[in-house]
């Protein structure tokens, strides 16, 4: 009964999905008609697809299969199964796409009369669907063709506004380089089926030999790896994820970086079988440095959402350490470490999305009303946008890992697995597991920095430019889309046994253990700690002592001190004349310590140019501050100067304009395939 | 009813003997400078003077300004119930473990960056940058010193580490508790803004890390800061003290006279400590900010090495 009941909630989401898609092409010159039916479709869809999930990780046991098509084109079937990892994957997705779609009927209004938005919605309604095809599908094949898909109607939603010549750029760096990924993806289907036969994905890998296991393991390695944004393939994410409309930026860094989480778990961990432990080590290694690197970069930007999606870097960095830890736990048949380490990995993508949903939704509010997305020509809009600001706060404070949001929750259980792997390891993985913690510890503190920084810069303080003055607050809908994923933050922050309880169905599944035999803690109410190994949190009490405390503090201070009042006056200025918002701290600023203490990282350097007659009095300083990419330095451009070169050789060696030449080709080519029939 | 007193005894003893620790090194800094200095006191006719006080706010400020002294103290006072004071009270504290008790600062240190920033000021955004600078290099430290002794005792919630650390006898006398006790040194003095990291008695606003934070605030509002950071200082103190020199071992009787014991033997290690930390403060002067990351990357091989040395050389715990 549940088992049907899950798979018409499915069925109905994926045909609302294609509804919206088409409605969007059928009131494509009707454009409020069109920004209010298809959301209120994707919404629909979302809503079921939710529904979906939870009855199917809850009340399913089996495998739901939802139907199987033969298509025309050979090895490619339309086989849709969902099981517990991807009903995971969906309902993460589909909380993020209601709360987007919400948040969408206010943002695109603003497009409305100057571009093309039944487009839009056309091209946002197959993207979505594209991703739900991808987590579901179980003929490898099928899966290949939804990737592309993906990836083909992501570079149309970043180039949307194609005017600008950065988006541009940025949507080609993308699509080549996402390409390239899924060439290796490919790559590693096509060794599957030369051994194994078959695209089933639910299929058995015993006929893999060892060699050619870690061949693929490479392959998927880097193909789901630069979609995901580790480092060093990352470069595409900050240039891609600012050049999108801020709805498509929630969706690409919310969900779409997870579709890569989702391959390594499906492939790596439940189709090859972890055997040996330098896949692990492998993984861990590249989340230790993804999560440094990617925060420290976010650090010191000034673009908000660039900002943002180096942040995502660090966060993916995050879900890999808890990948790593649980792939080297499972190749050591240590299930219950694995678990754990699996269940802080899915627990933390799940987080990862609320808040840089709302977060990235928050940025575009801010665009929305102040048409610029650097913070250095903001300040001061928490006078004007105080329900923003709120939104903001509580993703700022979900970002920097702080009791009682979720992002903490998350990075403890991260830390649990790290501890729980060091007591039962062996020694040569102890000093990785060290330095992981050590890496998480600084990439939590520099998380909080940025984020005390975007909240700060951007609200705080005097309007630093013209941008920055009479703003308005955001339409309701876009904060109702903003608030829901923030309101989400703070409760899965205090109750996340509900989330948990979720997680639980993937991680027996991958496992074979459930994580509640050492994860105790009472269901929805009140005082019950989380408890893993014998630690125990409770975020509740914590919010609940601190209310007290600062009750029991207002009403002694009221005692003792009377009645409060205060004065307003302008700040300290030293004794000399009012300040002006100049004199703020910038975002450049602020991070400039940082980049003086890492400075064999950033590089930095200065041009300083002074006018003025006299040396003491100048006219005007010009000061200009950069910073050197040792990544795209060292790595990429020698790279791309050697292919470029050597194609230019080639192509004027082969291409010649000659016709005699072309003509002695095809005599060639004509050859050889005669001789391949006479003697194969 | 046992969980009531020890919130209610924890509760206590941190909040009043907040002060005191203050009070001792402004004391021993002013007898080695030949002066009487102010009396031992003095932090709390401060606070009482302060809370009379009426405040002045600034009108480039918001409602994070005027929030965050109440977080901050809230934040600091909710870690002090995370850190037991003695453990003869009762065997499990508020359900908490180090790593929350690290993020419990964060939060404190949030708003307190947030609101440093609000109000529009040359000096707030220093602060906080220098801040965002120094907690960042400290925070490894922190948590490898941490999770060094968690692992030996098994455990990350911090009073089953100390009841852990009472069976080794006098642990200071093995080089992993060693390394990590001064690699803890240095977290305290560079999270409570102790000279050489940072000099609370300054008056220069270039030399400011902590100060320029609360260069806006006056009236309750300012003695809620400083009192959310002379708590801080003893829990982190605490902190030290419970867990690398126990002394709960050495009581044999039971009941209130238990309590009692070791609250003095809990006092008289505050005092110790804080009497090695005025004399650090009186022996050096403050460092240039950019050489800080020198002591954190101190800090940082200090905790490191205690590791490596009881895991990958092998310890004679088990």
């Amino acid at each position: 009964m549940a088992i049907n009941l899950a798979s018409n909630l499915f069925q109905t989401s994926i045909l609302l999905y294609i509804l919206a898609a088409v409605l969007a092409l059928v009131l494509i010159k009707r454009d409020k008609l069109c920004n209010i039916v298809s959301n209120i479709i994707c919404i629909a869809a979302a809503v079921s697809g939710v529904a979906a999930s939870i009855v199917k990780i809850l009340f399913v046991s089996n495998t739901v299969n939802i139907d199987v098509y033969n298509s025309v084109i050979p090895f490619v079937s339309i086989d849709i199964k969902l099981d517990n990892l991807s009903a995971f994957f969906m309902l993460t997705l589909s909380v993020l796409v209601v709360c987007v779609s919400i948040y969408s009927i206010g943002y695109i209004s603003q497009y409305i009369g100057k571009r093309n938005v039944g487009l839009f919605y056309f091209l946002y309604s197959t993207f979505i669907l594209s991703m739900v095809l991808v987590f579901t599908s179980s003929n490898a094949m099928f899966f290949y063709m939804s990737w592309e898909a993906m990836s083909l109607l992501s570079y149309f939603l970043v180039i949307f506004e194609s005017e600008q010549e950065e988006n541009r750029k940025a949507g080609v760096l993308y699509i080549v380089m996402t390409h390239i990924a899924t060439a290796f993806l490919l790559s590693g289907f096509m060794i599957i089926y030369h051994y194994t036969k078959s695209f089933d994905i639910f299929g058995s890998s015993a006929a893999i030999p060892e060699f050619a296991k870690n061949v693929v393991f490479i392959m998927f390695l880097i193909g789901f790896g630069t979609k995901a944004g580790i480092i060093p393939f990352h470069i595409w994410l900050p240039r891609a994820h600012p050049a999108a409309p801020s709805n498509v930026s929630a969706l690409m860094s919310g969900i779409m970086i997870k579709t890569a989480i989702y391959g390594l778990l499906r492939f790596v961990l439940c189709y090859l079988g972890v055997e040996s432990t330098w896949w692990g080590i492998t993984i861990l290694l590249i989340g230790i440095i993804s999560a440094v690197l990617g925060v420290a970069y976010a650090f010191v930007e000034s673009n908000i959402k660039k900002l943002l999606a180096y942040s995502s870097i660090e966060n993916i960095g995050i879900i890999f350490i808890g990948l790593g830890v649980g792939f080297i736990a499972y190749a050591q048949n240590n299930y219950m470490v694995s678990a754990l380490a699996i269940s802080a990995c899915l627990f933390h993508c799940f987080n990862h999305t609320l808040f840089k949903g709302s977060m990235f939704l928050s940025a575009g509010s801010i665009h929305y009303s102040t048409h610029t997305k650097n913070m250095d020509e903001l300040g001061g809009l928490i006078k004007n946008m105080p329900v923003t600001a709120l939104f903001v706060l509580c993703g700022a404070l979900s970002i920097s890992a702080i009791v009682p949001f979720n992002g903490f929750i998350s990075e403890w259980l991260t830390y649990q697995s790290l501890f729980a792997s060091i007591i039962y390891e062996q020694a040569d993985i102890n000093i990785l597991s060290i330095l992981a913690v050590a890496a998480l510890a600084i990439a939590g503190a520099l998380a909080l920095a940025s984020a005390v920084k975007l909240f700060g810069i951007s609200f705080s303080g005097k309007p630093r430019s013209e941008h920055a003055l009479d703003v308005k607050e955001v339409p309701c809908l876009m904060n109702i889309g903003t608030g829901i994923l923030a309101a989400l933050c703070l409760l899965v922050g205090l109750f996340p046994m509900l989330i948990l309880k979720l997680i639980d169905g993937p991680v027996l599944s991958l496992t074979g253990t459930s994580i509640f035999e050492q994860l105790e803690g009472g269901f929805i109410i009140a005082y019950m700690p989380m408890s893993v190994s014998g630690n125990s949190i409770s975020p509740l009490a914590l919010i609940i002592a601190l209310a007290a405390i600062i009750f029991i503090a207002l009403l002694i201070i009221r005692v003792i001190g009377g009645k409060y009042i205060e004065r307003k006056y302008g700040t300290w200025d030293c004794g000399f004349e009012a300040l002006n918002s100049r004199m703020q701290y910038t975002a450049t600023g602020f991070s400039k310590p940082i980049k003086i203490v890492f400075k064999i990282m950033f590089r930095p350097s200065r041009e300083i140019h002074i006018t003025g007659s006299q040396r003491y009095h100048p006219e005007t300083i010009e000061y200009a501050l950069s910073s050197e990419s040792l990544i795209e330095k060292y790595f990429y451009d020698p790279f791309y100067e050697k292919i470029t070169k050597y194609s230019r050789k080639i192509k004027y060696t082969i291409q010649t304009g000659n016709i005699r030449i072309y003509l002695l080709y095809i005599f060639l080519a004509i050859v050889i395939l005669m001789a391949y029939i006479m003697f194969a | 009813m046992r969980s009531l007193v020890y919130i209610s005894v924890q509760l206590s003893v941190i909040l009043l003997v907040a002060p005191l620790v203050n009070g001792i090194i402004g004391k021993v800094k002013a007898l080695s400078q030949k002066r009487k200095g102010a009396p031992f006191l003095q932090m709390y006719f401060d606070i009482l003077k302060l809370l009379k006080k009426n405040s002045v706010v600034s009108d480039t400020s918001s409602w994070v300004f005027k929030a965050a002294p109440y977080i901050f103290f809230s934040s600091a006072t909710a870690a002090a119930l995370l850190v037991p004071v003695s453990t003869t009270i009762m065997l499990q504290g508020l359900p908490g473990d180090a790593i929350m008790l690290i993020s419990v600062f964060a939060l404190g240190r949030f708003f307190m960056m947030a609101a440093a920033l609000d109000t529009g000021s040359t000096f707030g955004g220093m602060g906080s940058s220098r801040e965002a600078m120094i907690s960042s290099l400290i925070e490894p430290s922190i948590l490898v010193s941490i999770f060094t002794i968690g692992l030996i005792c098994k455990s990350t919630s911090l009073p089953k580490i100390m009841i852990a650390m009472m069976g080794f006898g006098f642990p200071l006398a093995n080089s992993v508790f060693i390394l990590t006790f001064f690699a803890l040194l240095i977290i305290i003095i560079a999270e409570t803004s102790r000279i050489p990291v940072d000099d609370p008695s300054t008056h220069l606003e270039l030399t400011m890390v902590h100060e320029a934070m609360l260069l806006e605030y006056s009236g309750r509002h300012l003695a809620l800061m400083e009192y959310g950071a002379a708590v801080k200082q003893l829990v982190f103190i605490t902190l030290l003290v419970n867990v690398l020199i126990p002394t709960d071992q050495l009581i044999s009787i039971a009941g209130v006279g238990a309590v009692a014991i070791s609250l003095v033997f809990y006092l008289i290690k505050v005092i110790f400590i804080s009497l090695l930390i005025a004399v650090i403060e009186v022996n050096t002067v403050k460092y240039r900010v950019f050489s800080i990351p020198n002591l954190a990357a101190l800090a940082f091989i200090l905790a490191f090495i205690g590791f490596l040395q009881y895991f990958v050389f092998g310890g004679i715990y088990v």
